[in-house]
């Protein structure tokens, strides 16, 4: 079986290898430029450490050398869909639209010892490229990670767990959806759309929601910001911002509204609107997740999407093995 | 008889797709040795029945008993057994043909390559060559090769030649009964061509709607029909329900009978039935619950 799952998907691996290889040595390449800007490496700039001149200095050539690059990371979202989905595509799809699955089952190799090997040995594969193009990822970003956080959607969906999942989350629509369509290209456009739909609904919905997030509230400094008296600090850049705003004295939240009437008041007044706010117990507040929820989050993503994968297989283990193709 | 004499034993089965029944009550006991014709039009379930007898569909009722085995658990040791050679006979069109064969050794218990690479070498089929690149022919030869070199007790062929041009078809069809020849494997094939059948095949089983309409020996089927040719009559012709036929033409009637050779009636001249007229007087009647007609080894 071994030879023979190698002979049927080497096309699929090895244009999926070079492309994991050619971005990734790319990578390597133009990060380890960027890494040599941090002489004791990025994480001695994270935190407080930050402000140092050194480290400033750093940070905006990072910034002005190579922020083009992070902001072309966007486009490797999309890495895991193509893994996947390329690999589960043909996995059954192909065999019923040639007709060889009549070929492959009447064999020795009873079907479902044939399936079992086939979604194993290409999801592990799908796992090993997505799992190996991540450390690159996670590695080239860690300069940017130590000045922006890892919650942000360009760090958090490219980087530790949760891109093999999502992989094998394509993986799974892209064998189901071949085994019901019966044709690979279907299939692939179909994972696509799922892999699209699925991701945006659980980043923009699901995931702020993993757990309760934190409150920070503090009163407006009569001084600007610099001004800072509270005993709960405000988040950092390194937390997941997911809301801001003002609320009166009493705790209530203002609307975007209510704050521009306050705006407005205190420039008719011709005060200095931090003094105005703080004259009246306005309050700042901020609604975030902090950074050291990074891996739970992780974790959760990960498992949501694996969870789907499994099912998806499971329908196409059933369908194999009830014999309805 | 012992279960294992039989190749093929199938009993109630029925296979139901969401359109509707593709077959019903198929109930079947084909003897081991021999070629086998599973004869009737295009959509009378052939394929379906063809598929459930090497184990790619389960049948909805009834079961599938192939060389004594159900074979709906397809072990290892059943599957080897049955060789099957599908519609437009698959073929990993991007392998080369030692790649093809190279399959069959890595999914198969007993294979025998160096039986495929003697049959492959003389038809002149290249190994090097990618199984698409090849002539319908030669990809129907290659995977005839395929299919015999697992050595088979039981070869399922479903249209085998449906898609040849008659010279590929006397080719192919001299490969397989070579292989018969060389006896221990009994071969199952269907067909919607009723010629040329009778010098090939020892079996026969007719296939329509749905329903078996004619099972049996064909040696036997012939000798118990045959065609009486009297005056036209519009009377009830039928004697006891041996009429399977009636064709009146301005003069005369012409029956065929099934009544094992009954003396004729005064006045009606008996003569033998060729295999395709009877083929074809089957196909041409209403299909009709239970009227199945079974004879030979099950008889």
């Amino acid at each position: 079986m071994t030879w023979l799952i190698w002979r049927q998907h080497r096309t699929e691996v090895c244009v999926l290898g070079l492309l994991v290889g050619l971005f990734g040595v790319g990578l390597l390449v133009l990060g380890s430029q960027a890494h040599d800007l941090f002489p004791g490496g990025p994480v001695r700039c994270a935190g407080d450490a930050g402000t140092s001149e050194a480290c400033t200095a750093a940070l905006r050539r990072l910034d002005e050398e190579y922020g083009y690059i992070e902001n072309l990371l966007a486009a490797f979202y999309l890495m895991p869909v193509v893994i996947g989905a390329f690999l589960g595509a043909p996995l059954l799809a192909r065999e019923l639209e040639d007709g060889t699955w009549q070929l492959a089952w009447t064999q020795a190799v009873p079907r479902m010892r044939w399936l079992a090997a086939k979604l194993a040995a290409l999801a592990a594969v799908t796992v090993a490229l997505t799992g190996l193009f991540t450390a690159v990822i996670t590695w080239f970003r860690q300069p940017f990670d130590v000045w922006e956080g890892r919650f942000q959607y360009d760090a958090f969906d490219v980087e530790g767990l949760v891109p093999a999942a999502y992989a094998l989350f394509a993986f799974g629509v892209a064998t189901a959806a071949g085994a019901i369509l019966r044709r690979s290209l279907p299939a692939f456009g179909v994972a696509f759309g799922a892999f699209l739909a699925a991701r945006m609904a659980v980043a923009s919905l699901a995931r702020p929601a993993y757990a309760t997030p934190l409150t920070a509230t503090e009163p407006v400094a009569a001084g600007g910001a610099t001004d800072q008296t509270g005993s709960r600090p405000a988040p950092t850049v390194a937390d997941w911002m997911i809301d801001n705003g003002y609320a009166d004295a009493t705790g209530r939240r203002l609307t975007t509204l209510e704050y521009y009437e306050l705006k407005d008041a205190a420039d008719r007044a011709g005060a200095n609107l931090n003094q105005f706010l703080h004259a009246r117990g306005i309050q700042e507040y901020w609604v975030y997740h902090p950074a050291d929820r990074f891996w739970t989050f992780q974790l959760i993503e990960a498992a949501v999407f694996i969870a789907v994968a499994a099912v998806l297989i499971g329908v196409v283990v059933w369908r194999v093995r009830r014999r309805i193709m | 008889m012992t279960a294992t004499e039989f190749a093929l034993r199938t009993d109630g089965v029925g296979k139901r797709y969401r359109k509707g029944w593709a077959l019903r009550d198929c109930t079947l006991d084909l003897p081991a040795g021999g070629v086998i014709a599973l004869v009737g039009p295009n959509g009378a379930g052939k394929t379906t029945l063809l598929r459930m007898v090497v184990g790619l569909l389960a049948p909805s009722t009834g079961t599938v008993e192939v060389l004594g085995h159900d074979v709906t658990a397809s072990t290892p040791q059943t599957l080897s057994r049955i060789g099957f050679l599908a519609q437009d006979h698959p073929l990993y069109k991007r392998f080369t043909v030692a790649e093809m064969l190279r399959f069959g050794r890595a999914t198969n218990l007993r294979f025998d390559q160096a039986l495929a690479e003697r049959r492959l070498a003389t038809l002149g089929i290249p190994l090097d060559r990618r199984a698409g690149t090849l002539s319908g022919g030669q990809q129907a030869q290659v995977a005839l090769a395929l299919a015999l070199a697992k050595r088979p007790d039981l070869l399922v062929l479903d249209e085998p030649v449906a898609s040849l041009d008659p010279l590929a078809r006397r080719e192919f069809l001299q490969v397989l009964m070579g292989a018969v020849a060389e006896g221990g494997v009994t071969v199952l094939f269907s067909s919607h061509v009723v010629h040329e059948l009778e010098r090939v095949c020892d079996h026969l089983v007719v296939l329509n709607h749905g329903r078996v309409t004619l099972a049996g020996d064909i040696d036997t089927l012939l000798a118990e029909h045959r065609l009486l040719v009297g005056p036209r009559t519009a009377t009830d012709l039928d004697r006891a329900g041996a009429v399977v036929e009636a064709v009146h033409s301005d003069r005369h009637t012409t029956l065929l009978v099934r009544d094992g050779g009954l003396p004729a009636a005064p006045g009606w001249q008996a003569q033998p039935v060729a295999l395709e007229d009877l083929v074809l007087a089957y196909l041409r009647r209403p299909s009709e619950p239970g009227a199945a007609v079974t004879s030979g080894v099950a008889a």
